[in-house]
Formats: structure tokens, C-alpha cells, sequence
């Protein structure tokens, strides 16, 4: 249950529906992943920054996407690795 | 912190750690891609094909991953709503649940073409997060100033029940995780001004 910067608010949160074991935090200081149901936590995501929500395509699990607070659009194809701007 | 049945415990560091009444026609206004001010909720449907953001300035909806989003028109007396959270049934594509912030809870069933207000029972409006529950459909909603709590709905929003306290530090977001407490329940979620927090569903 390591890796969240702590005392910081966590605005998003999602989990693959095919595999809860796999979560997703979006905070302010970017975006952290979990692949052992909250045990520990690795920060991805590169300079993502200042984030507001994290959602999953319950059909395509890998397909994460992410809005910043002031809207701009992130996708990843491939469970958070790479990162591309929709807008 | 501290209700009857159930001990929400600190994640982050620390811890670890939603009276039928209308029924409104929907309206969507084009929007460019940005400029939502204040994103607050991101989620997409049981099919996968749409996505639905809640923001200050309302709920809007892109087919296209997010590229183009049009606005999703509300029932409301007033101008607009600030969408706090948006969750899409797990199995159910057409049915979307929204909470807000002046108005409390939301249902559509025909993928928001109409919505309806599904607030029987719940002691405040000011409603924060939205979890459903993918086994049985339960839903938990956090919500917050008057009335402050968590409560449940075990017939899809038609009458809500307060269960706990909630959590410590606002919540931003509510979700139920699929993990087996081993009491026969699973896990309540909340993303909260303190961190990540978690309480087995055992209200």
C-alpha cells in the first residue's frame, strides 16, 4: 500500500472491471497505478500533471484515459505507458 | 469517522484506503474540445463507446475518445449544474447515473436522453461520489455539507438509506471495487481530500 504521496488528495480513481486488482489514482502530482489491489503503487505517466478524473474502457481494459482540471484529454492504448493528447 | 458497523481506514501513505420525480427532454449544444473548467469526473459506458465528463460547467459526452464532446442538457431550475460524478452502469450501457453538486442525483436509462431525479431519502443535494456495486447492483453515494454521509440504495436509486459517516476529508470520488473483503462483501473506495481510502461494504 505504498507509493501515494501522502496527505495528498486523490481527485480520480478508477479500476479494470476485468481485473480489480489493477487501479488507477489521478491526483494533482499525476497519475499512479496499482497491478496488486492497493498493495503498492508506481507513479506513470510521464509529466502527465494536475489531474482531475482517470476512466477505463470496461470493453478494452488497457485503454485508460485522463482529463486534466482545465479539460485537456490524455489517452493510452496500452495501460498507461504512453500517453497521446485527444484534443 | 466512527458509525456503528464499519471502520473506514486510511490508504495513501496513512492508510489505505448515490422521489422519481421529471422527466426532460435532452438538448446538446456543440463544445470545443477544452474549456471545461473544472473537470471533476471522467467514465465511460458498459459498451465502451462513449465518454462522459462532469465538469463545473455541466456534463458532457465525446464517441470519439474524447476528441469533439457535446453538452449533455440537465433538468434543472437553474442555468447549470456542477457535475461531481458520473457513473455509467457496469452492464447496463443505456443507464448513466450523475451526482451533483446543487441538485443531488440524476438517473438515465435511455443513455441521456432523459433524465430523472432519484433523491428520495437522501438528507442533502450536495452529492460528491457514485459507486456501483458490479455484483448486485447496489449503489453508494457520498454526499456532503447537509446531511454529510454515505448512503445506499438497494433498488437503483428508488429510495436512498444513510449507512455511515463517510470517510475522512472531502470526497472527490466513490467507487465499489470487485475484491472480496472476506466477510462476504466487497471494497467501498473513496478518493478523499486525505488520500485513498477504503472500507470493506459492510454498512
Amino acid at each position: 500500500m505504498g507509493g501515494l504521496p501522502a496527505n495528498r488528495t486523490v481527485n480520480g480513481f478508477a479500476v479494470d472491471p476485468q481485473n480489480p486488482r489493477v487501479m488507477y489514482v489521478a491526483m494533482r502530482d499525476g497519475l499512479y497505478k496499482s497491478t496488486d489491489a492497493d498493495e503498492t503503487w508506481k507513479r506513470i505517466g510521464g509529466e502527465l500533471k494536475n489531474l482531475a478524473a482517470v476512466a477505463i474502457n470496461p470493453k478494452k481494459p488497457n485503454e485508460v484515459y485522463v482529463a486534466t482540471m482545465d479539460g485537456k484529454i490524455y489517452m493510452s492504448a496500452d495501460a498507461g505507458m504512453k500517453w497521446k493528447k485527444q484534443q | 469517522m466512527k458509525r456503528e458497523f464499519c471502520l473506514w481506514v486510511f490508504v495513501a501513505m496513512i492508510g489505505i484506503f448515490l422521489s422519481p420525480t421529471r422527466s426532460f427532454g435532452m438538448q446538446e449544444e456543440h463544445k470545443k474540445s477544452a474549456g471545461f473548467e473544472h473537470v471533476h469526473a471522467l467514465s465511460m459506458d458498459a459498451a465502451g463507446q462513449t465518454l462522459f465528463l462532469g465538469a463545473h460547467t455541466g456534463l458532457f459526452r465525446s464517441e470519439d475518445g474524447g476528441r469533439f464532446w457535446k453538452k449533455v442538457a440537465l433538468p434543472a431550475k437553474r442555468s447549470h449544474l456542477d457535475v461531481m460524478a458520473v457513473t455509467p452502469h457496469p452492464r447496463e450501457p443505456k443507464t448513466i447515473y450523475v451526482g451533483t453538486h446543487e441538485a443531488g442525483l440524476l438517473k438515465s436509462t435511455d443513455g441521456g436522453t432523459t433524465w430523472r431525479e432519484i433523491n428520495n431519502g437522501l438528507g442533502g443535494l450536495d452529492v460528491h461520489g457514485l459507486a456501483i456495486d458490479p455484483n448486485d447492483g447496489k449503489l453508494h453515494v457520498a454526499v456532503r455539507e447537509k446531511g454529510e454521509g454515505i448512503y445506499r440504495s438497494a433498488n437503483e436509486g428508488g429510495k436512498w438509506t444513510r449507512v455511515d459517516d463517510g470517510p475522512g476529508g472531502e470526497v472527490k470520488v466513490l467507487s465499489s471495487v470487485n475484491i472480496s473483503t472476506g466477510m462476504g462483501g466487497i471494497f467501498l473506495y473513496a478518493g478523499t481530500a486525505e488520500g485513498l481510502q477504503r472500507n470493506p461494504d459492510c454498512f
